[in-house]
């Protein structure tokens, strides 16, 4: 450690700078959720189908991305997000960093949320989805209006906790080159030679917003969930979460 | 073939899946010990011992992977320690222990919670018995939980051998790493990710399989 570096970050654009990483990281995170929840919605639906061509295509698809590490996906979009999409958008598309690091991981998210979704639905009492088929309800109507509002509802703590494996996700991101908290913080580090400081101060930011939102996930819990559905989340939450 | 150009070059991906699974392997090792100590300090009767493992597991469950394996590599040698002299000795090291750091505090996590499902009537018995609290803990807290706990740590040793891929950011030539240059060398993206996936799923598919396996055993037996 350097003795003359902690006095640089009484300078404000030092704070500016991580600011813009910061919000970078965050804008990362909204658009991945918002790509991969309703993906994920379509994939759980799909494993849940009743259909063999549907549901095969969706399993294999799930436990398919799954088994694979975050950073390849995005490592993979980095390099050929750009490629993939010239035959739709003409030769000259260039798919911006950003959104291809957001491709990577709505891809890997969409898996999760997709399992997160499909033990909510599994863990309601089979009464439900009885009653309602025995009241008329086609299995579509059966899902739309009794299942999926109940098992979304008891799924929002394991969302909200997969959210913050999103945000400390993000920072993988800046390995293929998006100026989000960490890449800004690694920018500031090399310029001045200090990395055990910088690199604590973007940890603890990292920190204050992850332990935020898992302590506020659990004021979302309903009260009982049954134990399949305790253990399933939790073999979720352990091995989907990644860096 | 699908993946055939692994065998183009395989000095790259073969070293690269025997790095990952060395650095899986000595990380998921790491994990298991460190874990186990930071869940005996969170049950343990002292409160002091007890916060502390408490801002192990909340600590690094709440900061990414890669932040901490660049605080192994590049901020430790600042403060003058370092794990070997050796340049890429001092990565994989790095990441290794990087990998057991932070796999621990999902480790402890898990240890805790079967610790604490041991029924209190055998603690209090043991302890009436006249065993202390280190040989309670060795003869009985502990091997009870062993049973409970290796269906969700069979989840943490997939998370682990998936996060090794991390160790390609310091430079550490594992399995991502070789897919990365081989794809540079070639501009064969797809062949050359499609080699590294499919050999990341040579190491998580069985480990899948045996987790789930074991898990519907264990609900059986419950």
């Amino acid at each position: 450690m350097r003795p003359d570096t902690w006095p640089m970050f009484l300078n404000p654009a030092i704070w500016g700078f991580l600011f813009e990483g910061l919000r970078e990281t965050i804008y990362i995170a909204l658009a991945s959720v918002a790509v991969s929840f309703p993906v994920g919605l379509l994939f759980a639906l799909g494993r849940l189908s009743r259909r063999r061509w549907i549901r095969w295509p969706s399993t294999f698809y799930i436990e398919g991305v799954r088994a694979l590490p975050v950073l390849l996906l995005i490592a993979y979009f980095g390099i050929k997000g750009s490629a993939l999409f010239r035959p739709i958008f003409g030769q000259d598309f260039e798919l911006p960093l950003f959104w291809a690091g957001v491709l990577g991981l709505s891809m890997y998210t969409s898996a999760v949320l997709a399992e997160i979704i499909r033990a909510g639905t599994v863990s309601l009492p089979r009464g439900q989805s009885e009653a309602a088929r025995a009241l008329g309800l086609s299995h579509a109507q059966t899902m739309r209006s009794v299942i999926l509002p109940q098992a979304l509802r008891l799924m929002v703590p394991a969302m909200m906790a997969q959210l913050t494996t999103v945000i400390k996700d993000t920072s993988l991101v800046g390995t293929i080159g998006v100026f989000e908290l960490l890449r800004q913080g690694r920018t500031i580090y090399t310029q001045f030679f200090n990395p055990v400081e910088v690199l604590l101060i973007v940890a603890t930011v990292y920190f204050v917003i992850c332990f935020a939102l898992s302590r506020a996930s659990r004021r979302f819990e309903l009260g009982y969930t049954p134990r399949a559905a305790r253990i399933k989340i939790q073999d979720i939450a352990l091995r989907d979460q990644a860096a | 073939m699908p993946g055939g150009i692994a065998f183009e070059f395989p000095q790259l991906y073969f070293t690269g899946l025997w790095l990952t699974i060395q650095i899986s392997v000595l990380g998921l090792l790491g994990a298991l010990v460190l874990g186990t100590l930071v869940a005996v300090l969170r049950v343990s009767p002292i409160a002091p011992l007890g916060w502390i493992g408490a801002a192990y597991v909340e600590f690094f469950r709440n900061t990414p992977l890669v932040a901490l394996l660049f605080f192994l590599f590049l901020g430790l040698p600042l403060i003058g320690l370092r794990f070997s002299t050796d340049t890429f000795e001092n990565i994989f090291r790095a990441a290794a222990v990087g990998m057991g750091l932070y796999h621990g505090a999902y480790v402890a996590e898990v240890v805790r919670g079967g610790l604490l499902g041991v029924d209190r009537g055998q603690i209090e018995a043991a302890r009436s018995l006249g065993l202390s609290y280190a040989q309670m803990l060795r003869y009985v807290q502990l091997p009870q939980t062993f049973r409970s706990v290796i269906p969700p740590l069979g989840n943490i040793g997939i998370a682990l051998v998936k996060n090794t891929s991390l160790a390609s950011t310091i430079g550490v030539a594992e399995l991502l790493y070789a897919a990365e240059i081989v794809e540079s060398r070639t501009f064969r993206a797809e062949e050359a990710f499609i080699a590294a996936t499919l050999l990341y799923l040579v190491l998580t598919i069985p480990l899948g399989i045996a987790v789930n396996a074991l898990e519907r055993r264990m609900l059986v037996a419950r």
